[in-house]
């Protein structure tokens, strides 16, 4: 039978083996790589790693871990803010107004249909070069048409007709009703597609970063690897999965925290 | 479902195979030993383009053009972005890449490095464009917006010495060329002044009004130098240095087709048309700022030049240096295989020679 359960401990032993397959492969690459040119930088061995460990540390060879930190995180929380919000609005009103749905569910199709990535020039002329501005409009621009859309969704189909019906005998207004009882439904559902957007926000942040950040991930990362050094790249690529597992867990947390009726 | 996992298996095993197989020996079929060049557009390395385009090179393997028949190699022809071929370059997919005197010293330091074939010479090709300021006392109040720990970073600060200023004074930040030239061009009021190399310097000055140059590498001339490189252990493979030779020979007989007049507009044209939007009016400047090392003579005379060997190379590496773009300095030599950075002029006198 398929979807038997398996037990917890073989769980979580079958995952660490499959990290332990991974490095072992890699470790075997790069030890080949090293036998063929001692000097390999490409496939970096662990005292290579531990040396760009050294660096990123110390802040030599004009690497600013923090800075880096600071300037990445800074960009994709209030981006993936903004976009929440715009898409909050948005669908939430599309969800509960046929009309507002008629009118803007068009071009908002139109638009979550072209890769934001693939518009990065339209991007630049329209909201420059410079700032923090060009970061927050890419990557809210880039999640709100998808989060729109599910936040839609969810207030017409979440939320059945008996509970409104209720809720307009026992007198409540429209706004009540969207606030106290739609709202209310679909409140884990938003956090949930805001957590699955996490993902495209950083393809944004670092696609935008590559091109003209003069700090953050994806500014070092391009140009860490320019320099081919590739001991720097892998870790910020770890950590950048690192990042990406903590804010999937945070925002868990909080749609327990917010929800707990909606289990898991 | 059995079949798509079928499948599945296959690919990911002949993807092991296609990964282990790239760091050991290509070995083609056996006959014709196959050798790879990366190159991005750019003047003088669109040439190797124009090349495959006249029949001279086939980019594909397995098949050969006109010059890898005489030479008796297959050349595989791998067309990608700048920063790619570097990574290429460094991770040994390739043999061969397009690259600057400057940019070929981190891969050096990982992969011990021949320079075959000086291409060109930078002689206003990198140039620091403004809007709005006059002067070189003005622009220290502006930051230049230029591709960092690069050619345009070298350029700015050494045309600034040269100048008399101290680079220091200057603000010089991150951003990709492309990127720079287009908020430059569509008027953004916070980019004021960019290092940019062509296309995007020529496109700049007529697409936005009251663009002016502040100055540009005519100030250093024969100091950013394009280049071919190929890996040492791959000159040393039989073949190897065939594969050098009929890269050097495709390359004069393209700049053959330029000299010549009858063959010059078409030329020039194709070796235009997906470098930029630039018209082959546009294209003479280009290509005369862009000053190609257009026979073996040239090419020779570069590499053995005391001033290249003594100050311009040494000055290269200290920049680099100085600036994290290498942590150690790698060894430089001129005819000398014990270097990790060779130039050895030796392949260009082979073609000159006709053997």
């Amino acid at each position: 039978m398929i979807r038997r359960p398996i037990r917890q401990r073989s769980r979580i032993l079958l995952g660490i083996a499959s990290f332990v397959v991974l490095l072992a492969g890699y470790s075997w690459m790069s030890h080949r790589a090293h036998v063929e040119n001692p000097r390999n930088k490409t496939l970096p061995n662990f005292s290579q790693f531990v040396e760009g460990w050294g660096r990123i540390a110390s802040g030599e060879g004009g690497i600013d871990f923090w800075g880096d930190v600071r300037a990445s995180a800074s960009r994709l929380a209030v981006g993936v803010l903004a976009g929440v919000v715009i898409a909050f609005v948005l669908g939430l009103a599309m969800g509960c107004f046929p009309i507002l749905e008629a009118a803007l569910m068009p071009p908002i199709s139109f638009f979550a249909k072209i890769p934001p990535t693939a518009m990065l020039a339209v991007y630049f002329v329209f909201f420059g070069v410079i700032g923090i501005k060009i970061f927050v409009a890419l990557i809210a621009f880039g999640i709100f048409p998808a989060l729109a859309q599910s936040i839609t969704q969810a207030a017409q189909n979440d939320v059945d007709d008996h509970t409104l019906y209720k809720s307009y005998t026992l007198g409540a207004s429209n706004f009540e009703v969207v606030w106290e009882v739609v709202l209310r439904q679909i409140l884990p559902r938003i956090i949930e597609n805001a957590r699955l957007q996490i993902g495209p926000a950083m393809v944004f942040l670092i696609a935008a970063e590559f091109a003209l950040a003069d700090q953050g991930f994806g500014y070092t990362l391009r140009m860490q690897s320019r320099l081919q050094n590739m001991n720097i790249v892998y870790t910020y690529l770890a950590l950048l999965a690192l990042a990406g597992l903590t804010f999937d867990w945070l925002l868990r947390l909080l749609r327990r925290q917010v929800s707990p009726w909606f289990g898991d | 479902m059995k079949r798509i996992y079928v499948l599945a298996c296959t690919l990911m095993v002949a993807f092991a195979v296609g990964c282990s197989k790239s760091d050991g020996d290509k070995g083609g079929d056996g006959e014709t030993p196959v050798f790879s060049l990366a190159w991005s557009e750019y003047p003088s390395w669109s040439v190797f383009g124009v090349a495959h385009e006249k029949g001279l090179l086939n980019k594909d393997e397995g098949k050969l053009g006109e010059l890898e028949k005489k030479w008796g190699v297959d050349i595989v022809l791998v067309q990608a972005d700048y920063d790619p071929c570097l990574a290429e370059y460094g991770n040994s997919t390739v043999d061969a890449v397009c690259m600057t005197n400057m940019d070929s010293l981190a891969p050096a330091t990982g992969r011990d490095s021949v320079a075959i074939l000086p291409t060109s010479t930078s002689i206003g090709a990198d140039a620091c464009i403004a809007v709005g300021i006059d002067s070189l006392e003005d622009l220290k109040s502006e930051p230049t917006y230029g591709l960092e720990k690069s050619v345009s970073q070298y350029a700015f600060e050494r045309c600034l010495e040269v100048e008399g200023m101290k680079p220091a004074d200057f603000e010089f930040k991150n951003m990709d060329p492309g990127v720079a030239a287009q908020a430059m061009q569509s008027g953004d009021e916070n980019v004021k002044s960019i290092m940019v190399w062509n296309p995007f310097v020529l496109q700049t000055l007529r697409d936005r009004a009251g663009s002016k140059r502040l100055f540009d590498s005519r100030k250093i001339p024969e100091e950013i130098i394009d280049m071919v490189v190929v890996s040492k252990a791959s000159l040393a493979k039989p073949g190897g240095d065939k594969f050098a030779c009929a890269l050097i020979d495709a390359f004069y007989q393209v700049n053959e087709m330029l000299a010549d007049e009858n063959t010059r507009p078409e030329t020039l044209k194709a070796l235009g048309e997906k470098f930029s939007s630039l018209d082959v009016a546009d294209m003479e400047i280009v290509v005369e700022e862009t000053q190609m090392y257009k026979t073996a003579d040239e090419g020779v005379k570069l590499f053995e030049q005391k001033k290249f060997q003594d100050d311009t190379m040494p000055m290269v590496v200290e920049f680099c240096a100085s600036h994290d773009i290498v942590e150690d300095k790698p060894t430089i030599g001129f005819g000398d295989s014990d270097a990790q950075l060779n130039f050895d002029p030796a392949y260009m006198k082979k073609v000159q020679s006709g053997k």
